[in-house]
């Protein structure tokens, strides 16, 4: 098989080339006219014999051989091993010879002589006609692509509704749009070659392209034979799936996870709770053991960086030390979990799941989402929360289908929670309204997008494989590609497109916020707060206008005199005098006059400009202060959301090779056909609103928070599990198919997923069951025995040494220094680009926020964290990389936040701790490596410190010797110390 | 350096050591003694390979072709905006005996902005033949009309989208999208540099801007980030935080120097076996020796005044671009496998004015560009150098009708100019043609992809065997599309 879609650029090219050779088809053939023996007709003759003895294989949905006989487009584009039809020529037509071999249909009785006569005459005599498209081809790839804009779901000018062949047959205002059996008659065609339709002028605003010629003769064909409807029903999944078997559904990820017994094991003196059971038994099976426990600091430095992205503070550690109880850790890790810098550490793995971006992304100017700051906020308030997992879920994938929000006027702060959830399917890439970026095949990539954001988040699926073909190793067949892309449909209809933004181009009058993908919903009182802070702005905003007017007014009239002057004489007097007159009064020549020669009798500020120089200057000068205000503005609180948009989304299709020129069955919104056992079926029901949504995510996140659902409660608890330990149980966390890893441990996973559907699907308790465990407060030592029996810690034979991620990283030089702005959500913080290039934010007045606060775009990744593997999100990211390259040396050596950070922790430890040297290194050692130094690391590092004071003492010296600079050189001197232990591999590993 | 990567001192269980999964990327030019064990084991390779991982081990150290290369390395002139074919390197005589006749259906169904369209438009320039080849070349680009016998132009190209974002993805990554590899990234995954102390793949963009897509132009996509363009600036400090804004005093620095090698061997020391602490440190020291080797690298002030005069670093016009051509061909000489120099804006992108426009551009490219042809061949360069010229699309042979403003030209992907010289390259030789107005390439049309498989090809890479393994899928540039290698065009 040839898998070539989801790899051919939406088929550009091969679409011409199709279109070139049915164009050669048509043009070279014209053949057999003139004979008397009329043609085999296709669809009574040919296709009867097709649908009784081949489509059992062939059809659009299984292509078996990539080859469908369901149309004569079809047929004539052939299969994998290329044309099954040479027009004229039977005898070299596959086809023809494995029919008349016997060869085919396989496996059944053969065709008669008279149908095998019947297909060689078909074939020999070719009538041209025969490239008639389809009504599926003519609805779906030429009028749909083109027409639907003004002539769809929510516009239909001349009352014209172009989406089915009814509206066609029965037309608009003027009539018929065509007359079926006369394509010359047909209004739809005339304005075509009139080149009226669709209109120039109009085509790029609302991004349609004309009808090539190649488009316009299989318009012509088809209503010339009748305009044929093609009656197509959706796709029904057969009782006996050939595509998908019980065998299938027999793989480990699809079944649903079992209870099993805890196994039997030597070392229970090294349990605290069942995990540890299970890796216990793994381990003695191979020799092995825990490693030791690591000591109260290094699990504490672990818990904290782990839990909530920082080290801790000098007097959080005193107070861990003096605490002796038993339970100490544990009541530690209660504390960080209830911190509210839990949500934002882990809001972050969430995130790059999610593929969270501040920006459109994608093909595009990258333009800013002003709004979706909020979804980050809702990620980090739920998880502080502990929200439950399918709560979590079910917001998120139906957040606008829980409650009537159209119906509302008002809203609880919970339903504000739900819309905006619902920002998780609009986290991709969306580059449509963009430049030249909103064409059908732009459409159809975003809800690809979001479709394997979806799947390989949630389900731990590369469905997006089956985009364009049958997955090549999964039970994933193209048609549930379709079908679960089909219930994204009622919101993300690629043939009546919103505006992912307000900033869009190109757009004209269509660019408004009804034309949108944001919802204007807000709490009353966040309202009032931004139209309170927008009211003086605003004011100032009026007022400069009006002084752009003010200087406009005298030279207005001025410009209008000249431009009367060039107009005859007479024409200005009867102007002017149809001018002064009360309107009422006025003549209808008068009317006329005034009419057309309005543009005399106005000026425009453009004009203006180009005429007075001293209006341009001015004008120009209060524009941009205008401008500015106006970047001041707070701008409207909107909701980034998903939501039905109501009524019938045009149907969904399977796309052959993932191309809209290439249609095939139409199918029902579905749910992968493999995920049966333990769940009851995909089912839309009624919402009983009073506005009308379709039900069909809600009934997808019902179907996929039931707790026995094979894969949603395995995925998420092997995040958590990744997140505490570097790596999956299954390594790969968006692969749980064939080619995804297996469990290490299946039982455990298995055992997790239960445990944490049965904790009411709490992540802070499946948090507490790992990190209290023995195998998580193992040291990170490599024995020589770990050496030779573990050496990749499959088992867990001790707790990984990892760098710290770059949020991490980043957060922690900043806290240290003193220098971490600790203010929560809202609209992420501004980046600005250096002259060299690098990218950092704009300092709060507080110093710096936390990472998850800055702004997110895919274009411009801030430097520090891209340097340590903060990911691109093409779309999302399951799993970071890991890197070891020099410019995260350059980074940590040489970069402004790195050294200007080291000056503050240095300033801070002054105003401290005084000027005591042997202290000050004490407490370096605290603050970045969570320790106090050895004896023999205090009395060398004094003596380093003493010296870079020293050395910085005769620096200064020699640049400005009359200063009091010993002090200065103190601060230095520390400051250079600093840097040194925040570059060091100590500060960077957690152990 | 070679001596370095054959180190086996290290015991093979150390490579055990590392966890499956174990750097999806590692270091550029690292050169720890275990890092460098590891990195040629095998073991280590196939347990990357099991995970489904990225196979191959990410570095830059020198790998051997697939074929005997007639390239070592490359220089792209990228004309970011899309240089007009029929103004520059395709005459178009028909041009001018259809002037103002409307377009046809099929062209008005393929364009972007329908409501400026205006009718056929013949060149404002001459053309006329140059070298002993007698290639047709438009008079604003005399420099060039000069190594008329040395480049060999392909007048057939095309590309599928008619946007710069698409096309420009297109052209880089084979791709219209972005997140995917591009060309420099697969060919150093694939070669790896000769010259360990500087990045393999320098972007030397114009210091007025990038160029549309920004730095997604030279990504590494799913590609280990090492293989990723390195933005080296003209003007001020050539690498990202290569120097410190303030620097310390030297001794401060040899102090602090001292004290985080002795707090790192000491954490080494706790942590026995893992190898990735080790690497770590490497980084360190490369970063160390990239502050000299860079900046020796690209101080053309080294340079002779006759060479300066011929690059046009004396003229205001051609100082900028002269400059980083200069730079380009420094840093081949020094093993560095590709430069990518890239223009300020648009100044190709004449949808309005377009006479004015390309005086502008040629002005200022023009002269360099030819410079380096002419100095890579005295140096004896150009014979495993690939330079190659062209942008990410070309213009319409139709006028376009802005509301204000004079004539232009609009997107033109159907067919397009590119030339090519040096590194295997036919000498004054024209390949390929566009239809008779210039719009679509019917003679030998070259797609995006078989472009890229005949540079793969010169450099030595097959393009059907230069593949990464990701997620269970073999990922290749040229992917599943048909791609071909030009072999009309090799010497």
């Amino acid at each position: 098989m040839i898998w070539r879609s989801q790899h051919s650029d939406r088929g550009v090219f091969k679409e011409k080339l199709v279109s070139f050779i049915i164009v050669l088809m048509v043009v070279v053939n014209p053949l057999s006219f003139a004979q008397n023996e009329s043609p085999p007709d296709f669809q009574s003759e040919i296709l009867p014999i097709f649908k009784n003895h081949c489509h059992q294989c062939h059809n659009s949905e299984i292509s078996q051989a990539g080859l469908s006989l369901e149309t004569v487009n079809d047929v004539l584009k052939g299969g994998n091993s290329g044309p099954v039809i040479i027009q004229n020529k039977p005898m070299e037509s596959q086809l023809f010879t494995l029919i008349n071999s016997g060869t085919m249909p396989m496996g059944q009785s053969q065709l008669s002589q008279k149908q095998i006569d019947l297909i060689r005459r078909w074939i020999k005599m070719g009538d041209s006609s025969q490239v008639a498209t389809s009504e599926r081809e003519i609805m779906a790839s030429i009028l749909g692509a083109k027409c639907l804009p003004c002539h769809g779901r929510r516009r239909q000018e001349a009352g014209l509704d172009l989406r089915t062949r009814e509206g066609l047959l029965k037309g608009g205002k003027s009539g018929p749009a065509i007359i079926s059996g006369n394509p010359e008659k047909s209004l739809l065609l005339k304005r075509i070659v009139a080149q009226e339709m669709p209109p120039p002028k109009l085509q790029e605003e609302f991004s349609v392209r004309g009808l090539s010629s190649s488009e316009l003769e299989k318009l012509r064909l088809w209503i010339a034979k009748g305009a044929p409807s093609d009656n197509e029903t959706p796709l029904k999944l057969p009782v006996k799936d050939p595509l998908v078997s019980d065998q299938d559904r027999q793989f480990w990820s699809f079944q649903p996870p079992k209870r099993s017994s805890l196994p039997k094991i030597k070392g229970m003196n090294r349990v605290r709770n069942p995990v540890d059971i299970f890796l216990l038994s793994q381990l003695e099976k191979k020799g092995l053991s825990f490693s030791p426990e690591a000591d109260r600091l290094t699990l504490m430095r672990r818990i904290y960086f782990n839990l909530v992205g920082l080290p801790p503070t000098p007097e959080e550690v005193e107070r861990f030390l003096k605490n002796d109880s038993p339970k100490a850790y544990e009541q530690l890790v209660d504390q960080l979990l209830e911190s509210t810098f839990y949500g934002e550490r882990w809001a972050r793995y969430w995130l790059d799941a999610v593929g969270y971006a501040d920006s459109e992304g994608g093909v595009s100017s990258d333009t800013i989402r002003p709004h979706a700051f909020r979804y980050r906020d809702y990620v980090i308030r739920s998880l502080n929360s502990d929200k439950p997992y399918d709560q979590f879920l079910l917001e998120q994938i139906a957040g606008d289908e829980l409650f009537d929000y159209r119906a509302s006027t008002t809203y609880t702060q919970r339903q504000l929670d739900q819309l905006v959830a619902t920002g998780f399917l609009r986290m991709g890439p969306d580059s449509t309204y963009g430049t030249e970026q909103n064409y059908l095949p732009e459409r159809l990539d975003v809800v690809a997008t979001q479709v394997e954001i979806f799947s390989s988040t949630v389900m731990g699926l590369t469905l997006a494989c089956a985009r364009c073909h049958d997955h090549k190793y999964d039970p994933l067949p193209q048609r549930d590609y379709y079908r679960l892309s089909s219930i994204f449909q009622t919101a993300y209809d690629p043939f009546d497109w919103l505006s992912p933004n307000v900033d869009c181009i190109g757009v004209g009058a269509n660019c408004n916020e009804s034309n949108t993908r944001l919802l204007p919903v807000t709490l009353p009182n966040e309202e009032k707060i931004i139209k309170a802070y927008n009211f003086p702005i605003q004011m100032k905003i009026d007022q400069l206008e009006n002084q752009v007017q003010e200087q406009a007014q005298p030279l207005r009239e001025k410009l209008i005199e000249e431009k009367l002057t060039l107009l005859p004489k007479t024409i200005q007097k009867d102007l002017k005098a149809a001018k002064t007159i009360d309107p009422k009064k006025r003549t209808k020549i008068q009317q006329y006059l005034l009419n057309k020669f309005s543009s005399s009798l106005q000026a425009t500020d453009i004009e203006l400009k180009q005429r007075f120089d001293v209006f341009l200057k001015k004008a120009e000068d209060i524009e941009k202060q205008i401008k500015d205000q106006k970047k001041k503005l707070k701008s409207k609180p909107m909701i980034r959301a998903m939501f039905d948009m109501g009524g019938q989304p045009t149907p969904t299709r399977i796309l052959g090779r993932g191309e809209y020129t290439n249609p095939k069955s139409l199918v029902h919104p579905g749910v992968p056909s493999v995920l049966k056992n333990g769940v009851s079926d995909y089912k839309i029901q009624d919402s009983n609103f009073n506005t009308a949504t379709s039900g069909r995510r809600l009934a997808l996140a019902k179907w996929l928070i039931q707790p026995r659902h094979a894969l949603t409660s395995r995925v998420m608890v092997n995040r958590i599990w990744q997140n505490h330990f570097g790596r999956g149980l299954v390594a790969t966390p968006g692969n749980f198919g064939v080619t995804g890893e297996r469990p290490s441990h299946p039982k455990l996973l298995d055992w997790l997923a239960q445990e944490f559907v049965e904790n009411g699907w709490s992540i802070k308790k499946l948090h507490r069951i790992i990190v209290t465990s023995t195998a998580y407060r193992q040291k990170s030592h490599i024995s020589q025995k770990i050496q030779e029996l573990d050496p990749s810690n499959l088992l867990v034979s001790r707790f990984p040494l990892r760098r710290l991620d770059a949020d991490a990283l980043r957060d922690s030089i900043l806290k240290i220094a003193g220098r971490l702005d600790l203010t929560a959500f809202g609209p992420a913080d501004e980046l600005e680009v250096k002259l060299d290039g690098e990218v950092v934010p704009k300092p709060t007045q507080r110093g710096y926020r936390r990472s998850i606060y800055l702004m997110q775009r895919r274009s411009k990744p801030i430097s520090m964290l891209e340097a340590f593997d903060a990911p691109l999100l093409v779309p999302n990211c399951l799993k970071r990389p890991h890197s070891i390259v020099s410019s995260q040396a350059l980074q940590l050596k040489n970069s402004d936040l790195v050294n200007e950070s080291s000056r503050h922790m240095a300033g801070r430890i002054i105003d401290e701790i005084g000027d005591n040297l042997e202290k000050q290194v004490e407490r370096v050692y605290l603050l970045t490596l969570t320790r106090s130094p050895s004896s023999e690391e205090r009395t060398s590092a004094l003596v380093v410190l003493k010296k870079l004071i020293l050395e910085w003492k005769k620096h200064l010296q020699s640049e400005i010797p009359a200063q009091p600079i010993s002090s200065r050189a103190s601060w230095l001197g520390l400051s250079s110390f600093c840097h040194t232990y925040l570059n060091s591999g100590e500060f960077l590993y957690v152990n | 350096m070679k001596s370095l990567y054959k180190d086996s001192s290290l015991s093979r269980k150390s490579s055990l050591l590392i966890r499956r999964g174990f750097f999806s990327r590692v270091g550029d030019g690292l050169h720890g003694a275990a890092l460098v064990y590891l990195l040629s084991n095998d073991l280590f390779s196939m347990d990357l390979v099991q995970s489904g991982g990225s196979g191959k081990i990410a570095d830059l150290k020198s790998r051997k072709p697939h074929l005997e290369p007639k390239a070592k390395s490359i220089i792209q002139l990228f004309m970011n905006g899309g240089p007009s074919q029929v103004d520059l390197l395709d005459p178009k005589p028909a041009l001018e005996k259809y002037a103002g006749q409307s377009p046809s259906r099929d062209l008005i169904s393929e364009i972007r902005a329908v409501r400026e369209a205006g009718g056929l438009m013949p060149s404002p320039f001459k053309f006329s033949k140059h070298g002993e080849s007698g290639i047709e070349i438009s008079e604003i680009m005399p420099h060039l009309a000069s190594q008329a016998d040395d480049i060999t132009v392909i007048r057939s190209m095309f590309t599928p989208h008619m946007a710069h974002e698409s096309s420009l993805f297109t052209m880089h990554s084979g791709r219209m999208f972005p997140g995917r590899p591009s060309l420099g990234a697969w060919i150093v995954y694939g070669l790896g540099s000769e010259n360990q102390d500087l990045p393999a793949y320098v972007v030397l963009d114009d210091p007025k801007g990038l160029p549309i897509n920004d730095i997604q132009n030279w990504q590494a996509g799913y590609l280990p980030g090492v293989y990723q363009g390195t933005r080296v600036r003209s003007t001020g400090s050539p690498l990202l935080n290569l120097n410190p804004k303030e620097k310390w005093p030297n001794p401060v620095a040899k102090l602090s120097e001292s004290l985080l090698r002795q707090l790192d061997q000491s954490h080494l020391k706790k942590h026995p076996g893992e190898a990735e602490l080790e690497a770590r440190i490497s980084g360190y020291e490369l970063a160390a020796r990239m502050q000299l080797t860079a900046s020796d690298a690209l101080d053309v002030s080294k340079e002779s005044a006759a060479t300066k005069e011929m690059y046009g670093l004396n003229q205001e016009q051609t100082a900028s671009y002269g400059k980083r051509c200069l730079m380009a061909r420094r840093l081949v000489e020094r093993g560095v496998r590709l430069v990518q120099v890239y223009i300020e804006g648009q100044i190709w992108d004449n949808h309005t004015s377009i006479t004015k426009g390309l005086n502008y551009a040629c002005g200022k490219t023009d002269q360099p560009a030819a410079a380096l042809l002419v100095d890579l061949k005295q140096r004896g360069l150009l014979d495993d150098t690939l330079v190659v010229w062209g942008g990410e699309f070309g213009r319409q042979p139709i006028a376009q009708k802005p509301v204000t403003g004079e004539v232009g030209r609009d997107h033109g992907p159907s067919g397009f100019s590119v030339w090519l010289a040096g590194g295997g390259i036919k000498r004054g030789f024209v390949y390929g043609a566009t239809d008779e107005i210039g719009y679509r390439a019917v003679e030998n049309p070259v797609s995006v992809h078989d472009f890229h498989a005949t540079i793969l090809h010169l450099l030595g890479l097959d393009h059907r065997k230069l593949i990464y393994q990701r997620e269970g899928r073999s990922e290749r540039l040229t992917d599943e599309f048909p791609a071909r290698v030009v072999s009309e065009i090799i010497s």
